[in-house]
């Protein structure tokens, strides 16, 4: 319990000395619980995803950094390895590749990494992982591109 | 988290004092301690904590454990180096499961890592040497030198190392009844030497504070049980934490009471 949040306290001071060093990540404490955090990545360019910023929702363990922290997607995102309704990331270094040299912030980044390269053979979205699976690349990505600007972009006007 | 500290100590005026903190907690290294394949730093108690946590996913206790940063396999965790010695710990090795590695072992162990200095004066090894007392054997020296070995190796069968280093004193001392020309001190020093060359290669660098033990044992011309009392006598005047009597009898009784007070950073801890 103890060294958990005196590790997230220092990933928290990290975090705020180091606030332009990734543009593509602003990563947020809850206010009144250092075990629950925020995050808005930006999806990454050259993917149906680029010009979308989405929410990530990170619920850490008392146990953490021995155990991984929780995470998923608040804004609705197509892509094979996120679950369409719930958010949860298929995400092997937030299960049994996960080693504690990781920080919230380097698992923004791999779920960046993630976005810009999914997994269609382990799919938590079977209809986006099919169409990756089947070659259709432009059908993935115009839904995919679809559901950014539906969720993960600012609305118009 | 390089890239990022890099660019942070361009930037401040003052250098970061923590630059190369632990992985795990993320502070300054406490007890630093290292991987013995890929040598990545952490502190003891974090790593072993790790260490402990990885093997759950497993059905047996492994044997090893991947580095959290290279994820390199690796056989044990180096620490407690001081330029002379380290303690080594053995990922899934469980020292309170076997047999031969009882409270005394640990307590002798432990002993390494202590300042047991006073003991000199209390066991006198210069005493010993002028009045020519080492021309009569230890009786006790065989049992003592084997639970030391096995202490210091951590290995049950060590009756090679300890029948070596035992010859090597049998024809030293034989040597001195036939020609007793030299000073106390020069004897002192040859004994010395000689053991030193002949446990080396096993005990490594612990090899000068097992001379000094064994000198210790010798000059003390008491058997185990009665060297130990005494020698924990001294050394618990020296230290504050000591707790007395908890202990169910045992056939070291006496002694037991002090052998928890390092638990945390030794070499058998799981």
């Amino acid at each position: 319990m103890q060294a958990s949040r005196a590790r997230l306290f220092k990933e928290y001071k990290e975090v705020q000395r180091e606030k332009s060093a990734d543009p593509d990540i602003q990563l947020v404490c809850d206010d009144s619980n250092i075990f629950k955090w925020n995050a808005l990545i930006k999806g990454p360019s050259e993917t149906p995803f680029e010009g979308g910023v989405f929410q990530l929702a990170f619920s850490v363990p008392e146990q953490y950094p021995l155990q991984p922290p929780q995470v998923r997607f608040l804004t609705k995102i197509f892509h094979p390895n996120v679950h369409f309704k719930t958010g949860e990331i298929c995400l092997d270094i937030l299960k049994n590749a996960w080693s504690p040299a990781w920080t919230l912030q380097s698992v923004c980044r791999a779920i960046i990494a993630l976005m810009a390269h999914p997994e269609p053979d382990s799919p938590l979205n079977c209809d986006s992982g099919n169409l990756l699976r089947s070659g259709d690349i432009r059908g993935y990505q115009s839904m995919a591109r679809m559901y950014t600007r539906l969720a993960a972009m600012p609305k118009k006007g | 988290m390089e890239h990022h500290q890099s660019k942070g100590d361009t930037l401040s005026p003052h250098p970061n004092p923590n630059r190369n903190p632990c992985p795990i907690c993320l502070g300054p290294v406490n007890d630093e301690s290292y991987l013995d394949q890929c040598f990545h730093k952490f502190c003891y108690n974090c790593i072993l904590r790790w260490t402990k946590v990885a093997a759950y996913k497993h059905s047996a206790p492994p044997t090893s454990v991947k580095c959290p940063l290279c994820k390199t396999e690796n056989f044990s965790i180096i620490h407690g180096c001081d330029g002379f010695s380290f303690r080594r710990h053995f990922i899934g090795q469980d020292f309170h499961k076997s047999d031969f590695f009882t409270k005394a072992h640990k307590y002798r162990l432990q002993s390494y890592y202590c300042e047991t200095g006073t003991l000199i004066d209390v066991f006198n090894p210069t005493r010993y040497w002028k009045l020519h007392k080492y021309l009569q054997p230890s009786h006790w020296l065989y049992d003592w030198m084997r639970r030391e070995i096995q202490a210091l190796t951590q290995e049950e069968d060590v009756d090679i190392i300890v029948h070596h280093i035992l010859g090597v004193i049998e024809s030293w001392r034989r040597n001195e009844q036939t020609s007793s020309r030299t000073s106390p001190e020069a004897k002192q020093e040859r004994f010395r030497i000689l053991v030193s060359e002949a446990a080396r290669c096993f005990l490594t660098g612990r090899t000068n504070q097992f001379v000094n033990e064994l000198e210790m044992f010798l000059a003390s011309g008491l058997n185990m049980d009665a060297y130990d009392k005494v020698y924990l006598k001294n050394l618990g005047w020296k230290i504050p934490e000591i707790n007395e009597d908890e202990e169910e009898p045992h056939e070291h009784a006496p002694v037991v009471p002090n052998l928890y007070l390092f638990d945390e950073h030794s070499d058998y801890t799981e």
